[in-house]
């Protein structure tokens, strides 16, 4: 029993033996780290040892050895120090510190060396951390949104730098508040050291450390240093700031120039519209302008006679010209009668052959007159602007009702009534297109017209010169005829224009036609309304109307169908009484036998009592 | 021709790099005529630039033991079991902080230019036998060079100060003598190996010396201990 127990005793001591030789071993007291902070001393720390072990193995010792000159002196020494760097070290002052020369230690226990090391003092330098971080703000960017910083410290007190035993480098560690990475900046030498573009709104921290330059380990970072740059408000450079006023103001010139230009470029047309109005030029429908500037007035008269708004007035400015014009070389136009004649009718073959036009139409060949009056008339319509627009309508059966057709031979009833005298009235300018007219009335034109021109004699009547009594305010020129006696011709002329009348596309200006002629192309012939078709026929402009022939008819006979070729003096002139334009003349009825009912009827010629009679 | 020419070649070459080397890093000394005793440049000149010379040599052996440590020896245990004993450890060199101030300033010039004459033989070797190793080690031979070169400059600035600090200094050619040629040349890896790195262990050291001699000087002499 008693061997058992001590064999298991042994058995128990040989096991915790091994148990506590492998903790010893793994728990061998061992140099942690031996330093230097300012090369005058240094310390050496190991691990603590375990109790277990540390019993048995006895107290630790640390022992040293400094090889000297030419000698590996296996002397050892024991530290002098175990007590001022703390426990578990051992502490060497300044007299047992030397620099160049090589330290081995080895830490025993129980007179077993348990761990070696061997070194120089300038290997295991390690500064310690500088003191007196502070900051200054260096500059603040323009955006305010960044700025710089000096950092400014001071080296460890205990390294000697004034004599120049340590010189040191410094590294410096910045992060903002949040981050985990510290940015590192560049070793430097010096104590201060710029930082740049930190952000304003946010907290910084600044750390440094130090090392010896060449040898050995940096040192603990110092304390940290927080830096709080000051926000600036970016709008309280009161002094630097004003307002760019030169700047709106050329900013918004140009602008507005700028639009300016937009819009008159896109309004161009208008604007040179606003500017520069166009000069109406006159323009015939259908005419080529440089056509009419080569001076080629005959193939302009044939490009004119073709199309229907025929207006040469480029040829004469002066709607009178025409009727002044002669033509001695065709006898016909003597014989025909006076100058007075000739103005105040029609020999329009004459003006027809002073303006080289011809006229292709059968009809109108020698019915040149009406033409020629007409295009005086539209001469004046030209000049006052008016080219195309209410362009009296041309009657194409009135173009003979003036002239003289010899072709016509069929006779009407107002084949008798048309004399050989002409009608000075003229018929206004009417646009020169063919009327439609009904064929009794177109050939009732021609013959009167024929009849007017078989008869030439009658307009013997007329002197050569006429003298103008009136013009009226359409421009017309009112002649006296003088002796002429017009009453056949008036009658012929009534009838024709009566007949014309009949047409819808009569023209109602400067139409002179007689009363019966209206009533019989009217349905409706009450006397009013003669009248009021007579009177739009004034209303119109460049009525030719001559005091004869308004008179003439209040001398006349009732008759209607004949007129004699017996003539009827009549004063040469009538004055005018009344000159109401859209409504008609009202002559004096001074030597005229008082018109019965019947007259009125057969001729338009109205004298003042007429008219009072007539009118309501 | 061709064993001749190929060492002159690369020769030259080595010149060309070093001269090249030169010019990035250190920057150049005062131009004396024709190393005249007189010199127009500053003694404050002078030690700046003599303190960037040693900089520069220590860092230069530094990292030339780094990388020979590195590439032969390293992990090897050659610092415990060599010797390290440099041949300029005859010399009373302060060990520490008080020593360096105990010793007087001409007495610390002196020696510092001591130190700077003894190396010159050794780094002369050094780089002969370096060049002459089958696989010569760029890094080290161009660093080997160039420390060669820094250091002559560096004692030439050195004797520029004494005679400028203390005219009446005389000549002093006493200096310890490098010995270790044949340990470099000995056949025995292991012992070769040991042998450099002994001497550029102690290459490294004594730079570092002359680096922090030269700081002290120049923060006692020129900046009065207030540097």
């Amino acid at each position: 029993m008693d061997l058992w127990q001590l064999l298991l005793t042994l058995a128990l001591a040989g096991s915790s033996d091994a148990f506590s030789g492998s903790e010893d071993s793994s728990k061998e007291p061992k140099f942690t780290k031996c330093r230097s902070p300012e090369r005058e001393t240094f310390s050496c720390h190991w691990t603590d040892a375990v109790h277990r072990g540390s019993k048995s193995l006895g107290p630790i010792q640390l022992f040293y050895t400094r090889r000297n000159i030419q000698e590996w002196t296996q002397e050892w020494k024991e530290c002098p120090d175990y007590v001022s760097a703390g426990e578990n070290s051992c502490y060497f002052n300044s007299s047992f510190t030397s620099i160049w020369i090589p330290y081995c230690i080895k830490l025993t226990s129980n007179g077993g060396t348990v761990d070696e090391k061997c070194f120089s003092v300038d290997e295991i330098v390690q500064p310690d951390p500088p003191i007196a971080l502070n900051w200054t703000l260096l500059n603040v960017s323009l955006t305010g949104i960044h700025a710089d910083i000096q950092v400014r410290w001071e080296a460890p007190p205990n390294a000697d730098i004034q004599k120049g035993w340590m010189v040191l480098e410094y590294e410096l560690q910045y992060k903002e508040v949040n981050e985990t990475q510290w940015k590192m900046m560049d070793p430097i030498l010096s104590t201060s050291v710029p930082v740049y573009s930190l952000k304003v709104d946010k907290e910084y921290e600044v750390r440094v450390r130090s090392k010896q330059r060449n040898s050995g380990n940096y040192g603990e970072f110092s304390e940290v240093l927080y830096v709080t740059l000051p926000q600036m408000n970016q709008f309280t450079c009161e002094e630097d700031f004003y307002f760019p006023w030169l700047l709106i103001i050329i900013f918004g010139i140009f602008g507005l120039t700028v639009m300016l230009f937009v819009f008159l470029f896109s309004k161009q047309q208008r604007i040179k519209m606003l500017i520069l109005p166009p000069v109406p030029v006159p323009k015939i429908k259908g005419i080529d302008p440089d056509l009419l500037k080569e001076g080629k007035l005959e193939e302009v008269n044939t490009i004119l006679a073709i199309h229907d708004s025929y207006k040469p007035e480029f040829h004469s400015d002066d709607s009178w010209v025409e009727f002044i014009e002669l033509d001695i070389d065709e006898p016909d136009e003597k014989n025909e009668g006076s100058d007075t004649d000739r103005l105040l009718s029609s020999d329009h073959q004459k003006s027809h052959s002073n303006l080289g036009v011809k006229d292709g139409d059968s009809g109108r060949t020698s019915c040149y007159e009406p033409d020629i009056l007409e295009t005086d008339f539209n001469a004046n319509d030209i000049h006052e602007g008016a080219s195309e627009v209410a362009q009296p309508q041309r009657l194409k059966g009135e173009t003979d009702l003036l002239c003289l057709d010899q072709k016509n031979q069929n006779k009407s009833p107002y084949h008798d009534a048309c004399p050989a005298t002409q009608q000075p009235s003229v018929i206004q300018a009417e646009k020169n297109k063919p009327q439609p007219l009904p064929t009794d009335g177109a050939e009732s034109t021609h013959q009167a017209a024929h009849i007017q021109l078989s008869n030439p004699s009658s307009l013997a009547n007329i002197d050569f010169y006429a003298q103008v009594s009136d013009i009226t305010p359409a421009g017309s020129v009112v002649l006296s005829p003088g002796q002429k006696n017009k009453a056949g011709m008036s009658q012929c002329d009534m009838h024709l224009e009566m007949v014309s009348l009949c047409q819808e596309n009569f023209i109602m200006d400067n139409a002179y036609f007689c009363e019966a002629d209206a009533k019989k192309c009217i349905p409706v012939a009450p006397h009013i309304k003669v009248e009021s078709h007579i009177e739009p026929s004034f209303n119109q402009e460049d009525i030719y109307i001559t005091t004869e022939s308004l008179t003439t008819t209040a001398g006349r006979p009732g008759t209607t169908e004949h007129i004699p070729g017996s003539e009827m003096p009549v004063p040469d002139y009538t004055s005018i009484h009344l000159v109401q334009s859209p409504q008609g003349l009202i002559l004096n009825a001074t030597a005229l036998p008082l018109p019965d009912k019947e007259f009125l009827s057969s001729c338009g010629y109205v004298s003042t009592d007429q008219l009072n009679k007539i009118m309501p | 021709m061709n064993i001749k020419g190929s060492p002159w070649k690369g020769f030259l070459l080595l010149l060309l790099v070093s001269n090249l080397l030169l010019c990035q890093n250190v920057a150049p000394l005062p131009v004396c005529p024709g190393g005249a005793a007189r010199c127009q440049v500053t003694l404050r000149d002078l030690f700046d630039r003599a303190v960037v010379l040693s900089h520069y040599i220590h860092n230069l052996s530094s990292e030339m033991f780094s990388e020979f440590d590195k590439r032969y020896t390293h992990g090897r245990g050659f610092i415990t079991r060599t010797i390290n004993s440099c041949h300029t450890s005859s010399l009373p060199t302060p060990e520490d902080k008080e020593q360096a101030q105990q010793i007087n300033q001409k007495d610390f010039l002196s020696l510092i230019v001591s130190i700077l004459r003894s190396w010159n033989e050794p780094l002369y070797h050094l780089v002969t036998e370096v060049r002459g190793m089958q696989e010569a080690p760029e890094a080290i031979l161009s660093k080997a060079v160039e420390i060669e070169e820094q250091t002559k400059r560096l004692l030439e600035g050195m004797e520029l100060i004494v005679s400028q600090v203390h005219p009446e200094t005389k000549e002093n050619e006493i200096y310890p003598v490098w010995s270790g040629l044949p340990s470099l040349q000995m056949a025995d890896e292991e012992s070769r190996l040991s042998a450099y790195y002994n001497l550029l262990h102690c290459l490294r050291r004594d730079s570092h010396k002359i680096d922090n001699y030269l700081k002290l000087l120049k923060c006692r002499i020129i900046h009065n201990n207030n540097c």
